[in-house]
């Protein structure tokens, strides 16, 4: 292993982490202000994933058609389920929510899958060479992800901290009978939050759509990472939930050389459970999740 | 404060692991009908092989409507119940019990990939019912104490040593292995290694890596390391996509030995002719020239739309209903399941008259005759583990074509 060596393997992480943070972010969205884990954060990726190869099937070669179709698509999905299935689920406990995702789940893979089969599709992007800098391997593709996934963090943050509707969003988030009470609309903001969450899944779909390939799984495999991710940093953080998802990412790059890849997954849930046997709020347990 | 947020994890987490398992249970029953033979079909709908469980399940309901055109086996007509294995040994185990428990199905067919029939065997050994399969793994051979398994595909050490036959032929001298981690995949890249390293001394390096993962630039930066001139894999179609898109981006020379369910031609569809240029494919081979072949190949092209030479799982589900109807007829009315097990060797090995559909079959045992099925897949033949010794092909992709180059023997 040399230096170089050393240094792609936290690239590698670093990009694979900042994927995994979309979804990430989306789950502690919803956990943190509609209150439920949402098992069909996947299925919304997934479908958003088949949009943007959809576009690029009547308009090829272009990527950033196809990812605003993908963004279209992942914001209109989640509306929909929003407006059909959790508006009506709305106060009940968290198990009905959570029941209703795993059927909106199966139902909306089933449904995509009924339509476009269950052969693998790739996204057409213009393939690379590395750029090489001493051994350091920088794929163009991943500086994109990198970026798109950062800016669109930054939007996100801006959006709950700096305006009327991300403030009110918190303060649901904080407590959602007091924020009505001081007359905030929660279903405006709820309305708000559905977009917001179909966008993030929908680019993390795009995404690894075009880093890897585009199968009617595609988002219910990354589910587990994305709940991972959630929980290190801490269930209703934002924040928490990229720190969460870029540290087990890393980790899990840097332990190959030890452990070899087959145990890599494992090694990044056993820093999980350390982290939350020392710290069982997550790494930023308080953040906007503060109750 | 803190205990509320741990409690409503705990909740969430519990509640998340229950869900999971509910809903992966299978869907209804069906109503049963009697007098008829229940098969049960289990090929990979979704999943890694979904490229072939479309084509291999309705290779079966072709078969199956041949032998219950030709008035059935034995008296008794064939029953078909399908599920999806999703090519993943959970559900694949839930599908089964669902296939045997509910609609009391007498055979299992189709089962794709070794972890999927690894998963299903306890359960068909249990019930003492037969398991037909496409899969590889070797230990499939000997945890078949029943005699009840049979399989329609070369088993992985025969496909590794066909690996190392390709890369004999083909000059090279630095081998690396990458495993898809399950018994297959590993199974090929050890029977490879078995091969190679009698004559070449040991791999360079190898690698298991996991399934689902975004990237493989880490396993690929492990491997690449130990400049291999040839990479060979047990890998699937999803993942092999993801290595060879990330090698081609690496810009290092290296050649790829691939199986053939893995370097199709949606590999070549998804990546483009470039990166797949001069990958080398290594599968079993139908059996062309035999007429059961030509037959299914029609039937199949009315079907789907495309050769059956598209699809080789295809023709041995073909096969496994063939095969199972004449045993049937063999064992004679009202047989058991092992009854009718017993006789499979009979009516699919020599001695025997060679026959090449269930109507010609059918005519002959009536008569008294011993038969030798000849199937679309491979001449059968099954040897005392229940396993079939077919052709391969070796492959060679040339601007997007995948051209056969040679046939290995073993």
């Amino acid at each position: 292993m040399t230096p170089a060596d050393f240094v792609n393997l936290i690239i590698n992480g670093t990009v694979e982490g900042l994927l995994i943070a979309l979804p990430a972010l989306a789950l502690t969205l919803v956990m943190a202000i509609a209150r439920f884990p949402n098992a069909a954060t996947g299925d919304y990726m997934t479908i958003a994933a088949y949009a943007a190869v959809g576009v690029q099937v009547v308009l090829p070669g272009s990527l950033v058609l196809a990812a605003l179709g993908a963004l279209a698509a992942g914001a209109a999905v989640s509306l929909i389920f929003y407006f059909w299935v959790f508006r009506a689920l709305r106060g009940r406990s968290l198990v009905a929510s959570l029941v209703a995702s795993i059927g909106v789940a199966f139902f909306a893979r089933s449904v995509l899958t009924f339509f476009v089969g269950h052969d693998q599709l790739a996204l057409q992007v213009p393939m690379a060479r590395a750029w090489n800098f001493g051994g350091i391997r920088v794929l163009p593709l991943d500086l994109v992800v990198a970026a798109v996934s950062i800016t669109a963090m930054a939007l996100l943050f801006g959006l709950l901290q700096l305006t009327p509707v991300g403030r009110q969003m918190r303060a649901v988030a904080d407590n959602a009978d007091l924020a009505r009470a001081s007359g905030i609309r929660v279903n405006r903001v709820l309305v708000v939050l559905w977009a917001v969450v179909g966008l993030l899944c929908a680019l993390g779909g795009a995404l690894f759509g075009a880093k890897a390939v585009v199968a009617p799984e595609l988002g219910w495999e990354l589910l587990i990472p994305a709940f991972a991710a959630m929980i290190l940093g801490g269930i209703g953080s934002p924040a928490g939930a990229v720190a969460g998802a870029i540290l087990l990412g890393i980790a899990q790059e840097l332990s190959v050389p030890l452990v070899g890849p087959s145990y890599k997954v494992a090694v990044a849930f056993s820093i999980l459970l350390l982290v939350l046997l020392l710290r069982p709020r997550g790494l930023f347990g308080t953040a906007i999740a503060a109750r | 404060m803190e205990s509320r947020e741990i409690s409503a994890r705990r909740d969430f987490l519990v509640a998340g692991a229950g869900l999971a398992a509910l809903a992966a249970l299978p869907r209804f029953a069906y109503a049963q009908a009697e007098g008829t033979f229940r098969v049960g079909s289990l090929c990979p709908i979704s999943g890694g092989g979904s490229s072939y469980g479309s084509g291999m399940q309705k290779a079966i309901e072709i078969a199956l409507a041949e032998v219950n055109a030709a008035g059935g086996a034995a008296g008794r007509k064939l029953e078909l119940f399908s599920e999806d294995s999703q090519t993943k040994p959970d559900a694949a185990v839930l599908a089964a019990k669902k296939l045997i428990e509910v609609n009391k199905v007498q055979a299992i067919l189709g089962t794709w990939s070794s972890g999927v029939t690894l998963a299903v065997m306890p359960l068909t050994d249990a019930a003492n019912i037969i398991e037909m399969n496409t899969s590889g793994a070797p230990a499939i051979s000997t945890l078949d104490t029943k005699d009840l398994v049979w399989r329609f595909q070369a088993t992985n050490d025969q496909i590794g040593a066909a690996f190392a036959a390709a890369a004999e032929k083909r000059g090279f001298k630095r081998a690396a292995t990458m495993a898809f981690n399950n018994a297959s995949g590993i199974g090929n890249t050890e029977g490879f290694k078995k091969v190679w390293e009698k004559t070449h001394g040991k791999v360079v390096g190898s690698i298991v890596y996991e399934p689902n993962r975004p990237s493989y630039r880490t396993e690929l930066q492990q491997i690449l390391a130990a400049k291999p001139d040839v990479v060979v894999t047990g890998s699937y179609l999803p993942d092999s996509t993801i290595i060879l898109r990330e090698w081609y981006q690496t810009g290092q020379d290296v050649k790829w030995i691939m199986p053939g369910w893995a370097a199709n031609a949606d590999l070549v569809k998804v990546l483009g002719n470039d990166v797949v240029e001069g990958v080398i494919a290594v599968d079993a081979v139908s059996n062309e020239a035999a007429a059961s072949y030509k037959h299914l190949d029609a039937e199949y092209q009315k079907a789907m739309g495309k050769s059956v030479s598209t699809n080789v799982y295809a023709a041995m589900t073909y096969d496994m209903v063939i095969s199972l109807a004449l045993a049937m007829e063999a064992a004679g009315p009202n047989a058991t399941v092992t009854q009718v097990n017993a006789k499979i060797r009979d009516v699919a090995n020599p001695p025997g008259t060679k026959v090449f559909s269930f109507a010609e079959g059918k005519k002959l045992l009536a008569q008294r005759q011993k038969v030798d099925f000849e199937g679309a897949s491979s001449r059968l033949n099954f040897d005392k583990f229940g396993d079939v010794t077919p052709d391969f092909g070796m492959y060679v992709i040339e601007k997007g074509q995948i051209v056969r180059k040679d046939i290995i023997s073993l």
